[in-house]
């Protein structure tokens, strides 16, 4: 009870400012990380957000800058072993968009093991060891235009994903083909054999049959939603969509059930790391208080740290509706099945058109 | 013995250069593919699979028929506003040449936002606008243009490689001895059997050497082709080559294997050109006697060439340009505009944004050294090849060319190969290697057309007085080519600001530039900042090219354009 209230008074002192962060840290890591004055994080995440949380950590420790250099999936893994195995450790932070290569990475022992202070309130799904620690968790959803479809339409598509087989909808909503992990998501749970009666190969099918627009690029899809150009789209997610509704755009969106979660953008330490304490210490406030906060509240994705209050404002308007029932992907069956169902998936919205 | 040292340093470089990254690429077909890269042991079933199953040939068809459809189209159009503007007595030439090559300064990426916002069928700009003028007249107005269709990747394509065409054709129709026109026409030809028997037979060189190059550069393109393509339902070679490169599970072999066939192509397209000027005297239209031409009256016709032009004009430049800007001002997508949408945060975001500032700095010297550097390069290449002709020259110019065909993507996995254990890993000097590697062939064809016209006898006449080889390339061929290197200089400054593929391979921290930060952006759908920045790209593109022009006193649209010796 009293290590919540302290936790709970820690907290509260950080998101007032009472306390500066490094303050709270070990002071010995935070002197040998001013040592090495710098940070290499590759980041998978989007580069704005990505650095106005680097922008908040050199805030909180002066002495630290973070150089971040985006490279996405599988292009930072080849990046990165390409220089590992040339002998060019330049990477410190890996933030990896894709578990398998996080994964990889680890097992083939690349990654060092560091357990981060709040190691034990991250849940174990998100959290591979004591190797990588996933910063956000990403939630698929449903975006919508609120100038195209009705509230009972917006009830509807919240019930269940076979709703979007609604003849009301047919050539109403997009999707997209591309290969990435939250474009996967729904696709997994839609092939996930204990579905195999509620979704499967035929749910796909019944969906191209729906006629929906299909565009290279997931984010296009959410654009093109925004534009006015298709009312909704099924190729959606929270944090994607929460950054243009920070900007005032007509959007909204809703989890259908189950809605597929899983834990994004994962970090993870190089073993050959040039800066090797500032690097313990910028993971350390990443999967912290401080760092979850941040990242809520300058990027707007669910933190993975449990117990960090809310930080994602829309959160409390009257439309926001938190998810009702998570699925959770099967990492072991996402790496063996992504691709047979990825060019499953693609196949049927070739056919759509 | 010197000059030849330096001769062999120099073709040295550029092969270690262009040629090793190929290879590595022609190698990397070879290899067995691992979920997650190359295995270790060899394999043919990634060469096979793209050398012969109908997949892959068919992307390459869609590849080779989407290029040569933009090829025609664009030499249709680029050639004839060479002819107005360079043979006709068309008025404001000066203005008309500016307006022509406007796209040039607007990278494909960004262009294609810019068609995104304007064309897209419910909420495009030019559909909301001409369905809001129609819908007083018709019942219920439909769309009439989609840029997400097969029509509309050709649309955009076009506009994109007109200014090219035109460019590389208006120089030699500028600069043409008008003799034989005058010979033609005194002779009782009409206008129209002039320009068809006589104009554009002795510009044959350089409308094949543009022609070359937009069907090269349109069959190695991926972003409009593959955006916009699987929307409308067709994947071209390079699409799948991107998509081979950068999703899981990773084909590099097959991306590799695509890589090596689009250079075949290549490699045929530049020995068809070889072939097709290979007899360089039937081009020579600058000698060492001076001439004064009287351009073609177009009477009536001014008027339909204004038309046209003016809505060419409107097409390439006013409207892309304006969506463009539009949409860097906008905090969101958006059919219509109002106030509540307007933003200038983009523009203040570009100066606080971490990294930019370095960015451009690293844009603006990349451009500027690596279009030196192929001007120089490029040049000695195809003097040495035409001046000097044997098989080590010929064997020079050939190897030179090659890095055009191969995808940026792929050939900038082979430079990264080349130079990983290189110290100069990690740094902009490697940007600078890949730019010159890519985009030195245009050095040396354009450099090779410009001497193709040039008629030896200007340099014997020096060398009979005298003059050693150098002075004489130095004195003659380099200033009555000054405005032809100057065209290289111009056009690799701006392709160097907008070179992505190889650029965001090789990048690092350290080393951004300002196309790689635009297409983050676009990657993370920050569309309008992106479109900021591209923006931005655009106005230092006009400002490299006006310094440019104020140092050395040559204008873009001129500099392709020799001038007549007096």
């Amino acid at each position: 009870m009293i290590s919540r209230v302290l936790r709970w008074a820690a907290v509260a002192a950080v998101c007032l400012g009472i306390v500066p962060a490094w303050a709270q840290t070990d002071a010995g890591l935070y002197e040998a990380a001013k040592k090495e004055g710098t940070v290499v994080w590759y980041v998978g995440g989007p580069l704005e957000g990505m650095n106005a949380i680097a922008g908040q950590f050199q805030k909180e420790f002066p002495g630290v800058k973070i150089e971040t250099m985006r490279l996405v999936g599988i292009a930072q893994y080849q990046r990165f072993m390409d220089e590992t195995g040339a002998k060019k450790y330049i990477a410190d932070l890996l933030q990896n968009t894709d578990y398998p290569s996080i994964s990889q990475l680890a097992e083939d022992g690349h990654i060092a093991a560091w357990k981060v202070p709040t190691f034990d309130r991250i849940p174990p799904q998100f959290r591979l060891k004591e190797f990588a620690y996933a910063q956000y968790a990403s939630t698929n959803g449903i975006v919508y235009n609120v100038n195209k479809v009705t509230p009972d339409e917006v009830k509807l598509l919240e019930s269940d994903w076979a709703a979007i087989l609604d003849p009301r909808f047919k050539g109403r909503f997009s999707a997209s083909p591309m290969k990435c992990g939250v474009c996967y998501a729904p696709v997994h749970m839609f092939m996930d054999p204990k579905f195999k009666d509620r979704y499967g190969a035929a749910f796909i099918d019944k969906i191209a049959a729906q006629k929906p627009a299909s565009y290279s690029e997931v984010l296009v899809t959410i654009d093109r939603v925004i534009a006015g150009e298709q009312d909704f789209t099924i190729s959606g997610w929270e944090a994607a969509a929460a950054v243009k509704l920070l900007d005032g755009a007509p959007i909204r969106w809703v989890f259908p059930k189950p809605t597929p979660e899983f834990g994004n953008s994962w970090l993870g330490i190089s073993k050959y790391a040039p800066h090797p304490n500032a690097t313990r210490l910028f993971m350390n406030w990443l999967m912290g208080d401080a760092g979850q906060i941040a990242m809520e509240k300058l990027y707007g994705s669910k933190g993975t740290l449990s117990g960090v209050p809310e930080q994602r404002p829309y959160v409390n308007d009257a439309w926001y509706h938190a998810p009702v029932e998570y699925y959770a992907v099967d990492w072991k069956r996402w790496d063996e099945n992504y691709h047979k169902d990825m060019d499953l998936w693609a196949a049927a919205l070739k056919r759509a058109k | 013995m010197i000059r030849r040292l330096a001769w062999l340093t120099m073709a040295a470089c550029v092969v270690f250069v262009a040629i090793v990254p190929l290879v590595y690429v022609i190698d990397a077909q070879f290899y067995r593919e691992t979920r997650v890269g190359l295995a270790n042991d060899r394999s043919l079933v990634a060469f096979v699979d793209v050398f012969s199953s109908a997949e892959y040939l068919g992307f390459l068809a869609n590849a080779l028929v989407l290029a040569g459809v933009v090829t025609v189209l664009s030499l249709l159009i680029g050639v004839g506003w060479a002819l107005v503007i360079g043979r006709t007595d068309m008025r404001g030439k000066r203005t008309w040449d500016t307006l022509i090559t406007l796209p040039l300064y607007l990278s494909p990426f960004t262009g294609l936002m810019a068609w995104i916002a304007l064309g897209s069928e419910k909420t495009g700009f030019v559909n909301v606008v001409l369905m809001a003028v129609l819908r007083p007249f018709v019942a219920q107005p439909q769309p009439v243009f989609n840029i997400w269709s097969y029509a509309g990747v050709v649309y955009v394509m076009t506009l994109f490689f007109c200014p090219l065409v035109y460019l590389f054709t208006v120089g030699s129709l500028r600069g043409m001895n008008t003799a034989l026109e005058e010979a033609a026409r005194t002779s009782g030809a009409s206008p129209l059997t002039v320009v068809l028997k006589i104009t554009l037979p002795l510009c044959m060189p350089a409308i094949f050497a543009s022609g070359l190059l937009v069907f090269i550069l349109g069959a190695e393109l991926y972003t409009i082709p593959g955006i916009i393509g699987s929307t409308a339902g067709f994947t071209t070679l390079p699409w799948r080559i991107f998509q081979d490169s950068t999703a899981v599970p990773v084909h590099r072999a097959h991306a590799a294997a695509g890589g090596t066939m689009l250079l075949l192509i290549t490699v045929v397209g530049v020995w068809l050109q070889g072939r097709l000027t290979r007899v360089g005297e039937r081009f020579v239209t600058v000698g060492g006697k001076g001439f004064n031409g009287r351009p073609l009256s177009l009477g009536a016709w001014r008027v339909v060439a204004w038309l046209a032009l003016a809505g060419y004009v409107v097409a390439a430049d006013l409207l892309p340009f304006g969506a463009l800007l539009v949409s860097s001002v906008m905090k969101y997508s958006a059919g219509v505009i109002t106030a509540e949408v307007l933003t200038s945060k983009h523009y203040a975001m570009f100066f606080t944004t971490q990294n930019m500032l370095g960015a451009l700095w690293n844009t603006i010297f990349l451009a500027v050294l690596s279009g030196a550097v192929c001007v120089v390069v490029g040049f000695l290449i195809s003097y040495s090849e035409l001046r000097r002709p044997g098989w080590a020259t010929k064997g020079l110019a050939f190897l030179a060319v090659l890095p055009v065909a191969v995808p940026g993507l792929v050939y900038g996995l082979g430079l990264l190969w080349t130079f990983l254990r290189t110290p100069l890993y990690g740094t902009v000097w490697i940007l600078l290697l890949a730019y010159v590697a890519k985009f030195l062939p245009y050095g040396v064809i354009v450099s090779r057309t410009g001497l193709m016209q040039l008629h030896p006898e200007l340099s014997e006449s020096a060398r009979m007085s005298g003059a050693s080889a150098g002075r004489t390339m130095l004195s003659i061929s380099m200033p009555l080519l000054k405005p032809t290197l100057m065209a290289i200089l111009f056009f690799v400054m701006l392709m160097s600001i907008k070179e992505l593929s190889a650029s965001v391979l090789l990048y690092s921290q350290d080393s951004e530039v300002l196309s790689v930060l635009t297409w983050h952006y676009m990657d993370n759908g920050d569309y309008q900042f992106a479109a900021a920045i591209g923006f931005v790209q655009t106005l230092i593109m006009m400002g490299v090219v006006f310094l440019a022009q104020a140092i050395f006193r040559v204008r873009l649209d001129r500099a392709f354009g020799r001038e007549t010796p007096a």
